[in-house]
């Protein structure tokens, strides 16, 4: 099947008329970076295809106390413009300086895992998504936006217009564990966020990808560290916790058996590294 | 099928092209504008062999419709020389023999010319970061890289 | 001839292809195009192993764009064998799978379809109803060679025949007797996984109706020789009726030797009379083309308290996939190489050819004995370990010289093992024992003997 028509709104609402007009025969990109490779490989035949480029959706916003991503925000921009060091992290640890020119920061909440490592690192922050239909916007947590593997609560005639990211005083930790070094899926993402007062976890996030069939928070191990310091037994118990709630897989990188011993070791490693300073960012190969 | 015309420029030169909808920029470089130094291996984003610039940032050609770069200033391997005169990257590739088959080097040489142009004096880390996007089968890389430091240290000479 | 006297030995020369390569000007087979080109693309085999019942194209050929399809009816001579070249048996390959034959392994050619965009010839293929009547596979070796196994090839058992013998033997001396008198076993499995050539350039070719009912076909097959022939037994055409043009390959590394393309595309250009493009995707690349073989190599040593081998039983099987092609050139060279380079007076190799419903290995770097050297040298540390013996002390002791007889009753000669680790300790600042440093490849009846 060839493809008849390639749209690009100008805006938010002309992009919604056309989703009204063609429905879920729609394709809908944005970077492209996870559509083309499967049209080029003649595995997926739109017909139609609609492209979010010119729909003014590629905005960084600092409001208040929040962050505000453009959902078609080119993950390059988000390297240069954020201070958030958990984002910037989580954004050069995704593929290559090329497809980060490319692929956008809304397009990672839908990439299929492994990958969607700045999903794990939003899901860890806190982050909400505004969804918009004709009818008006929505908000939804990051929590409840997704329902199951390549799944969300997006609805077909509605588009991911932005992600708000509160900003936080809390320290950060972002791992991302590949078996090289760059533009490599992941074996585990561990994103952590915790707010330590005088050494006690008063809060924790705790957020995994590519440990189930989306970026989760691994609740049991955020549990475990809750009102406590982070002593080596304290540590071990949220990892193993976070080892035996998450929901691993078998693919061409790695075993679901070896992901969740992944899961164990780094979690414990990002909350040790949590301790020993307030942010710190980094990669594992 | 609604093909469009699309404007760009492509090496210093302005052009017009028909494309049917979803053409990639790639298809549109190699099969309508001769500009066969865009290589592909791929058609995934993972090789970078098609790698080009769009207003100097580096991006896979295999991934972009031409539609979405209208206007833009593309840049191949073949604006880097002409029959007299080699770009420094080239020169530096030709004397540390940072290829082998040939087949990765136009991708190469666009992200070295993209690099170089952001960071005139990259440390060999900042190189292999720069690098993480494309791949060769032949060399095993440190010919490359040592191309690139070779044309990051030839330019910083040029311009005492 | 003097050294003053040498212009090239001893310069830095610059290559020949190295401006059209940092240009990129060099024209590889894909940057040429050619008008009416037809873009051909294969339906395969989406199972392991099935029998062929039937094949349907009435909705293939509405797809607007396609031009034809070519079945096994249109093959002149139906059979893909690349060593039959040589004169190795047995063509037990089609180039395409006839109706009431079975499909060996998933991706396997079935029909190809031509058509005007690539696009066109992607829906067609999609719109081909294969009926396939599913039959049990075998996916792993050990798995084949057991009684009951699904049987692969056409002659009832599941590995090459050599001569006779199920497998390509060595025999050596007596290994039973040399390890009943051995002071050390030391036993070690070795597996390997197919590996995927993944040159950047993918497998391809362009066929061209050329002038005086010839055929020019562009290709960046390693092999263009092996391809002319190969291609003109298939179409059953003189060989002067074909031209071949390649030389400038996007890296093969022994993925680009199997000629599995140019038969195809020079048929359908027969057929329609227009050029052929038929290059392989990516996904075609990692899953249909070849493999350098999976291999499992167990290695029973006997060890004399000094150090030396006195003996080597080596089973290898070599997993070749659903059909032989290369492997058992492989399989040969390995027997050879199994004692690597060092004198063992007893070995007894069986290397078997082993047929599973995966898809066909053939040749990748060091066809035969890269994995070899992998599964020997571990063996040597292993040895080394258990001994209680310097790994340097080991490798020198056991070092073939000129005039040792190897297992395959070649004698040595150009020995240089000892002359290069010897180099190499050098270079690495190790400091070698006296009598290792004084030790030569020279035969050693001129060294007093072992």
């Amino acid at each position: 099947m060839t493809i008849a028509n390639y749209y690009r709104p100008g805006s938010v609402s002309e992009a919604l008329d056309i989703l009204a007009a063609h429905g879920a025969d729609l394709l809908v990109i944005a970077g492209g970076t996870i559509a083309m490779p499967l049209i080029n490989e003649g595995i997926s035949l739109p017909a139609e295809v609609m492209g979010l480029r010119r729909a003014g959706l590629d905005t960084y916003t600092r409001r208040g106390d929040e962050v505000i991503l453009g959902a078609t925000l080119p993950i390059t921009r988000l390297v240069e413009q954020t201070d958030v060091p958990m984002l910037r992290a989580a954004a050069l640890r995704t593929a290559s300086w090329s497809v980060r020119n490319m692929a956008t920061v809304g397009g990672n909440l839908f990439a299929p895992p492994p990958a969607g490592d700045i999903a794990a690192a939003l899901l860890a922050l806190g982050a909400t998504a505004t969804i918009t239909g004709r009818s008006g916007t929505r908000e939804v947590a990051l929590d409840d936006f997704w329902t199951g593997f390549m799944t969300t609560v997006v609805a077909p005639d509605e588009l991911l217009t932005s992600i708000s990211v509160p900003v936080t005083s809390a320290a950060t930790s972002f791992i991302k564990f590949g078996r090289k070094r760059d533009n490599t899926p992941a074996v585990v993402t561990v994103a952590v966020t915790a707010n330590l007062d005088n050494g006690i976890v008063r809060g924790a996030r705790i957020a995994l990808g590519a440990a189930g069939p989306h970026a989760i928070r691994a609740s049991n191990a955020e549990a475990a560290v809750h009102g406590q310091p982070l002593s080596a037994s304290v540590i071990a118990a949220a990892a193993d916790a976070a080892a035996a709630e998450c929901e691993p897989f078998t693919d061409a990188v790695a075993t679901d058996a070896y992901r969740r011993q992944m899961v164990r070791l780094f979690v414990a490693r990002a909350l040790t590294q949590l301790d020993a300073s307030a942010s710190t960012q980094g990669r594992e190969a | 099928m609604a093909s469009v015309i699309v404007n760009l420029e492509v090496s210093g030169r302005a052009v017009e092209i028909i494309a049917a909808p979803l053409t990639t920029l790639q298809s549109v470089l190699r099969n309508q504008l001769g500009m066969t130094s865009v290589k592909e291996g791929c058609r995934q984003g993972g090789c970078g062999s098609c790698t080009v610039l769009v207003d100097g940032e580096p991006m896979m050609s295999c991934l972009l419709p031409v539609e979405d770069v209208a206007g833009r200033k593309i840049t191949t391997v073949e604006a880097l020389s002409t029959p007299d005169h080699l770009d420094p990257i080239q020169r530096a590739f030709l004397d540390n023999n940072g290829y082998q088959c040939g087949y990765c080097t136009p991708g190469m040489e666009m992200i070295a010319k993209a690099l170089l142009e952001h960071n005139p004096s990259p440390t060999r880390d900042e190189i292999v970061d720069a690098l993480a996007g494309n791949i060769c089968r032949c060399t095993g890389y440190q010919p490359i890289i040592d191309a690139i430091a070779a044309a990051a240290s030839a330019g910083q000479e040029a311009t005492r | 001839m003097s050294e003053e006297t040498l212009s090239v030995v001893g310069q830095s020369v610059a290559r020949s292809d190295g401006l059209g390569h940092v240009t990129g000007r060099d024209i590889y087979t894909f940057d040429r195009t050619f008008p009416g080109m037809l873009h051909l693309k294969i339906v395969r085999s989406p199972v392991h192993h099935a029998r062929l019942r039937g094949v349907d194209l009435s909705e293939a050929e509405k797809v607007p764009g396609f031009v034809r399809a070519l079945s096994a009816a249109d093959v002149p001579h139906n059979v893909y064998t690349i060593l039959g070249l040589i004169g190795v048996e047995p063509e037990e390959e089609f180039l395409l799978t006839p109706v009431g034959e079975r499909v060996r392994y998933k991706g396997e050619p079935i029909i190809a379809i031509a058509a005007d965009t690539e696009a066109a010839a992607i829906d067609a293929v999609a719109k081909v109803r294969l009926d396939l009547e599913e039959l049990p596979a075998v996916l792993d070796m050990d798995d084949a060679l057991a009684p009951g196994a699904p049987v692969v090839t056409h002659w009832g058992n599941n590995t090459f025949m050599y001569e006779g013998h199920n497998c390509r033997r060595v025999r050596f001396g007596d290994v039973d007797a040399a390890f009943a008198k051995a002071d050390y076993i030391v036993e070690g499995e070795y597996r390997t996984s197919p590996i995927e050539q993944a040159p950047v350039e993918t497998t391809g070719c362009i066929a061209v109706p050329a002038e005086n009912g010839r055929y020019t076909v562009y290709t960046n097959t390693q092999a263009l020789y092996f391809s002319l022939d190969n291609t003109s037994i298939i179409l059953q055409v003189p060989g002067n009726q074909l031209h071949f043009i390649g030389g400038m390959v996007g890296g093969g590394f022994g993925g680009k030797v199997d000629v599995i393309v140019e038969p195809l595309a020079t048929l359908a250009a027969m057929k329609t009379g227009r050029p052929v493009r038929y290059v392989f995707t990516r996904q075609e690349e990692m899953q249909v083309s070849s493999t350098r073989a999976s291999e499992t190599i167990r290695i029973k040593d006997g060890v004399m308290a000094d150090g030396r081998i006195v003996a080597r039983k080596v089973v290898n099987l070599f997993d070749c996939g659903a059909y032989s092609r290369q492997t058992p050139y492989s399989i040969t060279k390995f027997a050879a190489n199994a004692a690597g380079p060092y004198f063992i007076p007893n070995v007894y190799v069986d290397a078997y050819c082993v047929y599973t419903n995966r898809t066909p290995s053939s040749a990748m770097r060091g066809f035969g004995i890269t994995m070899a050297s992998f599964a020997l040298e571990v063996q040597m540390d292993k040895i080394a370990e258990k001994l209680g013996i310097d790994p340097w002390t080991l490798h020198f002791i056991n070092a073939y010289h000129n005039g040792d007889i190897k297992p395959h009753r070649k004698v040595v000669e150009d020995a240089t093992l000892i002359e290069t680790m010897q180099a190499a300790a050098e270079l690495v600042g190790h400091e070698l024992a006296p009598e290792l440093k004084r030790m030569t490849s020279a035969p050693r009846s001129t060294e007093g003997g072992r």
